[in-house]
């Protein structure tokens, strides 16, 4: 039996002469293989995790080329670190990233992923094979996180290369002015990174909401930055300080909280559970949107 | 029909779940505990006899004063009065470690950021990550007493500000217990102090007191006329234990800049009653001010010698300050501040007419 059989029941009741990767078939596994195949296949994706490696490797260059060490207080955080150990390049390019340059490349692979198959008339195909559309909808889910992962980690490490080639590897200062090794900042730049990760997740989960609402891959895309800046201008009003704690931007910069010691990991906390009330919300939003859509396209 | 309605079901049911916890939460964090009922002299004693020598944990400040807010990270005209103000008027996190009369630390956690000050013995350390700069300070070997250090004038512990306010305490406050509350998530007695003078703007100050030791917890002050408190001060976090020994331990970060500073020889020890003097004046260089009334609507006079010209000519002061009858009014929740026409400063927890009044008798 084919996994593309039309015939194929939809719910969980097998028959039981299955071959045993059919069940691997079923959890859609091919479909994320091919979903990550095609995201990473496209040279749009590439082009943007290039920009986004771009963004460390100027910074260490322009620092490394201009004389003496720059003005502690000016620039970026961290601009001043970055002449003691070359692995905070990798954390001052997450400050630089995190408030346009992440939210923009996600907010383009998660506002494509229903409405690209809508635009380019696939998506009747892809839920004419069993795969499902709650299935559908997790897979396209399952690989904007897969491109979250990648574009963080395509800001951290090209850093922390350019970092190591550039300038020494040695103690670095935290926050709280104590000194740690190179082991221990290895670590934090690991802990930093996986906190922009889950800090983005929330974004690709609101990406895929609107982008069930519409065929048109670019409208989705720029509704979803626009909601990234209305978040951030809502998060500097003082005004409105009761909301600040629902705003998926909100826990953006804290993780310096990460960079202090001992290190601090209530914004830690409080920033996955953020973020997973956002992939809860907006994961139902778009199962209601998209199982009860009518596909004509 | 009906289907596809149920498809719409979870974007329902998962925000309502969400909203229902947000509220439980909520109602927790302020449920009351049932302890046994105390009169308000028994936890004045029991304030008295905390026996807390080492602690680490969590403290939030926030104040609704009703100044002009500005919006984060905008740029302003003067550096030093906006930061003022920001140490006034924006909200602060701080994790702080004690542990006896000679150690300390308070990490004020900013965006990206921190403050440290760092007391170890007789060295006092201050470290701004902003600039990479650093203090450093050697007290004088009599400097150690009390129970605990107090770290930084700016930024003290509900301990230590509850402890100044009860040091005032006289028969112009009543005292009472209020409902029993719980603060970072242990249970505390309520000391209500209330203001018997009418002429104050003042309503009451609340210190929560730990049921177990009594530590003070919390210290918010209610103004009058406005449901939340002006000055809040409260442990979000709190373990009793001494924390690590090395986080007393500082050593300069290499590359940082580093200034030694020597004390005045000066009583550091302002006068106990209002928290927070407005606007800081009590540096070496201030001549004598005059002290009218008593107790919760005392007005403080400054001659007009006292303002430096660039203070008053500055553009963030006039956008504070408006213009009432016999000079300019600086208008806060919990202070007002009059600023005669002839250049005097007339300050208190009083209504503006008694500013007024105390301005007109000379």
């Amino acid at each position: 039996m084919l996994p593309s059989d039309p015939s194929l029941p939809n719910d969980s009741n097998p028959p039981r002469d299955r071959p045993a990767t059919a069940g691997w078939a079923r959890a859609g596994w091919p479909l994320l293989a091919s979903e990550l195949q095609m995201l990473f296949g496209r040279r749009r994706t590439w082009a943007m995790l290039l920009v986004l490696a771009a963004v460390p490797v100027l910074i260490a260059v322009v620092v490394r080329l201009s004389s003496g060490p720059g003005t502690p207080g000016r620039g970026p955080a961290f601009l001043d670190r970055v002449t003691q150990n070359g692995l905070f390049v990798g954390v001052t390019g997450l400050v630089v990233s995190i408030p346009l340059f992440l939210p923009l490349t996600i907010s383009v692979v998660a506002g494509d992923t229903i409405a690209g198959e809508g635009s380019l008339g696939t998506l009747r195909y892809l839920l004419v094979a069993p795969a499902g559309r709650v299935r559908l909808l997790l897979v396209k889910y399952a690989a904007a996180l897969a491109f979250c992962i990648a574009a963080t980690l395509a800001v951290a490490v090209p850093g922390a290369v350019v970092g190591v080639l550039l300038f020494p590897v040695g103690p670095v200062t935290l926050l709280s002015g104590d000194t740690i090794g190179v082991g221990a900042s290895v670590l934090r730049l690991l802990l930093v990174a996986a906190y922009v990760m889950v800090s983005l997740v929330g974004l690709a989960a609101v990406g895929l909401f609107i982008s069930t609402l519409t065929d048109v891959p670019v409208g989705a895309m720029a509704a979803t930055i626009v909601l990234t800046v209305v978040s951030a201008v809502l998060d500097a009003l003082p005004q409105v300080t009761w909301l600040h704690p629902w705003l998926f931007s909100h826990y953006w910069f804290d993780f310096a909280d990460l960079l202090r010691q001992p290190v601090s990991w209530s914004s830690f906390g409080a920033n996955a559970w953020l973020q997973a009330g956002y992939i809860a919300v907006f994961g139902a939003l778009a199962y209601g949107r998209f199982a009860s859509k009518d596909v004509l396209s | 029909m009906t289907r596809l309605w149920l498809r719409w079901l979870p974007a329902v049911v998962v925000p309502a779940v969400i909203a229902a916890g947000a509220l439980a939460g909520s109602f927790q964090a302020s449920a009351a505990d049932n302890l046994p009922a105390k009169t308000p002299e028994q936890v004045l004693a029991m304030v008295g006899a905390d026996t807390v020598r080492a602690l680490s944990g969590t403290l939030e400040q926030t104040s609704e004063l009703g100044l002009p807010q500005l919006p984060a990270g905008a740029p302003s005209s003067s550096a030093d009065m906006a930061s003022a103000l920001d140490l006034l008027a924006a909200p602060h996190t701080a994790r702080i470690y004690l542990d006896g009369p000679a150690n300390a630390r308070v990490q004020v956690m900013d965006q990206l950021a921190e403050r440290d000050v760092i007391r170890h013995g007789n060295e006092v350390w201050t470290y701004s990550s902003k600039d990479n700069s650093v203090t450093h300070e050697t007290l004088p070997a009599a400097g150690l007493k009390g129970k605990t250090a107090a770290a930084t004038p700016q930024l003290q512990t509900p301990d230590q500000l509850a402890q100044r306010m009860l040091a005032a305490l006289d028969a112009s406050t009543t005292v009472t217990v209020g409902q029993d509350t719980s603060v970072a998530g242990r249970p505390a007695y309520a000391l209500v102090l209330t203001p018997r003078s009418a002429d104050t703007l003042v309503g009451s100050v609340s210190i929560a007191v730990d049921s177990q030791t009594g530590l003070p917890l919390s210290v918010a002050v209610q103004a009058r006329g406005q449901e939340k408190p002006a000055f809040r001060l409260v442990f979000t976090d709190l373990v009793l234990q001494a924390p690590s020994a090395d986080l007393f331990a500082f050593t300069p970060p290499p590359g940082a800049h580093i200034t030694q500073r020597t004390r005045p020889q000066q009583a550091d020890e302002r006068p106990p009653g209002e928290p927070r003097a407005p606007g800081g004046n009590s540096g070496s260089a201030t001549p004598a001010h005059t002290v009218s009334g008593q107790g919760w609507d005392t007005v403080i006079a400054l001659p007009a010698t006292a303002m430096p010209a660039d203070l008053t000519a500055s553009p963030l002061l006039g956008h504070a300050a408006q213009a009432v009858d016999g000079g300019r009014l600086i208008s806060t929740s919990l202070v007002n501040v009059l600023l005669t026409n002839d250049g005097r400063i007339f300050a208190g927890s009083v209504p503006l007419a008694r500013l007024q009044s105390a301005a007109a008798e000379r």
